[in-house]
């Protein structure tokens, strides 16, 4: 904030022109906020990585899919054709009826194939949604879009932490599930329900599911899950199908994590009961919470997704950028989100924000003292604005009294303090 | 934001994958062709083993010839690359890992559940409150949903120009409202003797003033004349000096007088705070993620620093604390090192005048201006 000394700024009491002068003044400054206003949501926007890459990974993944069907299928119909072919006592009948049946499975792949394309055009639709969303963003709208990105990031959050009741809830009465991700999410559910009873199954069809990708990451969950599996045989103390376990599922992983593996062979030893500590924590039961977060982390990356919940990441944001000492202050206005005790634990770990400028607030307005509304320095040194103070001089004949100190004294006693 | 090329990119995908899945459906039609065809041979055909040999052999020879897989492979390896061109569009245009300006603290989410579940009363969204709350075994924030629940009834009637429920808050909450120095009683009577005035008789309006309006007439006098003023200009108040008075905007506007009453003598904000929160992050995301590009060498520091090491501007309507740098030596003021006013009007630290002065020995000369300053003359000021 600029507040420049009288001389530079034009002679106030020059009646002429002043009043030209300041409507050009105020519509530039109306102008500039509006300008600010682009440049920022096109800033913003540019957060949304997520929002449109999410629902085209589900799109990409049926297309592969798809194709992999009918690569197979094909395939092996062709070297049905061939085994036929080959084999050299086949009656004809028989012949016959095995061409008609790779004829009719054929036929059945098709239907198949046009479902699956019908699913494919939904996915497809879902991500123009998303493009269309984005593009309906403008300086007109903004704050009804503003709205509904903050209840997006409420479902996001909603879904992470498997509240799915009121994430499906929140996005049909706010009418936004092509914005949001709740189908991606019920794969998750499966995965993460399943191992809250204490099975692997889905989380290892899943994992086969995306073998390649997950490969390419590196990823250790698969990893995780075969220790967990056999943790759960060695518990049960059925030994020698621990071992079979083992030496099938955990011996390939041998060359790059031996040290797990001899870790967990070592629980053959010492059974479930032990109270050894380096052992005993593989049969805790958070091991099966572990194992719910390792995977929805891999999820969300598979996806594309931010591991952390959006909303995490914007409060984050919003509070270190928010957070000035004076927010712990007895006195901190209601408005200032950090005068609330909930978001101050949050805010708590996060660094201040720093100021290049002055930013004064007028005490009994709340707004902002700038060149449009300059402060103004009572006798004792209390500053307020100079729209409230002319206000209050117009209802009391001239007279001004503080607020904070009690002092009573004239409009005419004030001086301009000018912040630079 | 170029959300067009975007599409661009999009739309060709989805034009290859059309594309592929046509080349598909075609190369299940053409193997099924070929196969139906060798079958009507073997009926056309009559007899003889050494025809369906020859049949079979033909057919299989046809398949593997027409290489069904060289015919797919082409239009999904398009498809593919158009796949990737899409994605790496959307690395360009957007800021493709927005966690990078996360900091890995314990945030509780007990904490956040909660602040979820105050937001969503304060929105009237009661069911999606409750719904979390049995979700995600939150303790329950009854007293702060019964009073939203108050607000919400109140606001709902007012929009049907039911002056009741509000009526019955004001008068209980009267002596703090009068703390507060708010006339809302004042001014929901005149909503409802303004509706009066237009829709029912002018002895309906008249008594209504006499019961309603006139205990509180002494409270502001020139208002309590205007309104009764508008008796006289009953049916055509509209070509009448109160036109104004019958706005229908005035409904609006003393509903959200009310809320923010109602907000503040709970102690609560007038905006949603997590609203407020929220959009604060989406103002800030942006620097802040370039901030931590900066300074992703030294992620340490990133986890660990007490303070931002840039300024990250927000819009006014985050502005809730007077902070005021010091144009001298850019430190925040503060308890130790007060703003101080010089004489000439321009305004600095008391650290900065300490050292113009040589700690008081002599005047200076301000720095913005010509004039000479003593530190004598130069005062405190309070924000």
């Amino acid at each position: 904030m600029e507040i420049d000394p009288p001389a530079s700024n034009g002679n106030p009491s020059a009646p002429a022109g002043s009043a030209a002068v300041a409507a050009v003044a105020s519509a530039a400054a109306a102008a500039a906020p509006a300008a600010s206003k682009m440049t920022q949501l096109t800033e913003s926007l540019k957060l949304e990585h997520q929002f449109l890459r999410v629902p085209f990974e589900h799109y990409k993944k049926s297309i592969r899919a798809n194709h992999r069907v009918v690569e197979k299928e094909v395939s092996s119909v062709i070297s049905g054709v061939g085994e036929v072919a080959d084999s050299a006592d086949v009656s004809r009948d028989e012949a016959v009826d095995r061409l008609s049946s790779l004829v009719s499975r054929l036929q059945g792949l098709k239907r198949k194939l046009e479902e699956e394309s019908r699913t494919e055009h939904l996915q497809a639709q879902r991500c123009r949604a998303r493009l269309d969303h984005l593009e309906s963003a403008d300086s007109e709208n903004l704050s009804d879009w503003n709205n509904t990105r903050l209840k997006r990031i409420l479902v996001d959050y909603m879904l992470r932490m498997s509240y799915y009741d009121t994430a499906v809830k929140l996005a049909e009465t706010s009418n936004i599930q092509d914005l949001v991700d709740l189908d991606v999410f019920q794969e998750a559910k499966r995965v993460i329900d399943a191992l809250q009873n204490k099975e692997v199954g889905p989380a290892l069809a899943w994992c086969a599911e995306n073998k390649a990708r997950l490969k390419k990451s590196k990823s250790v969950f698969e990893f995780q899950l075969r220790l967990q599996e056999f943790i759960e045989l060695v518990r049960a103390e059925n030994y020698t199908r621990a071992i079979a376990y083992a030496r099938k599922y955990l011996a390939p992983w041998g060359a790059t994590h031996m040290k797990e593996v001899q870790r967990v062979m070592a629980t053959l030893a010492f059974k479930s009961s032990t109270e050894c500590a380096t052992y005993k924590v593989l049969f805790e039961p958070k091991q099966w919470e572990l194992l719910v977060d390792l995977f929805k982390q891999e999820f969300c990356r598979l996806y594309g997704m931010t591991v952390e919940p959006l909303l995490n990441i914007y409060l984050q944001a919003g509070l270190s950028a928010l957070k000035t000492p004076y927010c712990y202050e007895d006195d901190c206005s209601k408005e200032d989100p950090l005068s609330q005790e909930s978001f101050r634990k949050l805010a708590m770990p996060l660094p201040y924000s720093k100021q290049h400028h002055s930013k004064l607030v007028c005490y009994i307005t709340k707004e902002l003292m700038d060149t449009e509304n300059p402060p103004l320095v009572l006798p004792n040194g209390y500053v307020y604005s100079t729209k409230a103070l002319e206000e209050m001089a117009k209802q009391n004949d001239g007279k001004i009294t503080c607020p904070r100190s009690g002092l009573v004294c004239n409009y005419t006693d004030l001086v301009k303090a000018y912040i630079s | 934001m170029e959300v067009s090329t975007i599409r661009d990119g999009f739309d060709r995908v989805v034009k290859k994958q059309k594309l592929s899945n046509s080349k598909s459906q075609e190369v299940i039609d053409h193997v099924g062709c070929e196969i139906r065809d060798a079958l009507a041979k073997f009926h056309s055909v009559e007899d003889q083993a050494f025809n369906q040999k020859s049949i079979l052999s033909d057919l299989k020879n046809k398949l593997n010839a027409c290489g069904p897989h060289s015919m797919l492979e082409g239009v999904q390896k398009e498809l593919n690359a158009n796949i990737g061109k899409y994605m790496k569009l959307l690395e360009k245009y957007f800021n493709p890992d927005i966690s990078k300006a996360y900091r890995n603290v314990d945030f509780d989410f007990h904490t956040v559940n909660k602040i979820l579940v105050g937001h969503f009363y304060r929105q009237g969204l009661f069911e999606i409150g409750d719904c979390l709350v049995n979700e995600a075994r939150n303790p329950e924030a009854t007293e702060l949903r019964s009073h939203f629940w108050e607000m919400h009834h109140i606001v709902e009637a007012l929009r049907a120009k039911d002056i009741d429920p509000a009526l019955k808050w004001v008068l209980a909450k009267r002596e703090k409202l009068a703390v507060c120095g708010s006339n809302l009683e004042l001014k929901l009577h005149r909503l409802q003797f303004m509706e009066i005035l237009q829709r029912g008789t002018r002895v309906d309006a008249l008594n209504y003033a006499r019961t309603c309006l006139a205990p509180l007439a002494s409270q502001k006098l020139d208002e309590f004349q205007k309104l009764m003023a508008c008796l006289l200009w009953q049916d055509r108040l509209d070509s009448s000096p109160y036109a104004e008075l019958t706005d229908p905007t005035h409904w609006a506007k003393f509903t959200k007088e009310l809320t923010q009453q109602f907000c503040s003598l709970l102690g609560q904000p007038y905006e949603s705070p997590l609203t407020v929160a929220v959009a604060a992050g989406s103002e800030g995301l942006p620097t802040l993620l370039k901030l931590a590009n900066v300074m992703a060498a030294k992620k340490t520091e990133w986890q660990a620093m007490k303070h931002l090491p840039v300024p990250v501007e927000l819009g006014k309507e985050f502005q809730f604390h007077s902070i005021f740098v010091c144009p001298v030596s850019r430190d925040q003021a503060s308890e130790e090192n007060p703003p101080m006013l010089l004489p000439c009007g321009h305004v600095l630290c008391k650290q900065s005048i300490m050292k113009l002065s040589k700690s008081s020995t002599r005047t200076f000369k301000c720095p913005y201006c010509p004039a000479e300053a003593a530190v004598t003359q130069c005062r405190q000021l309070y924000f």
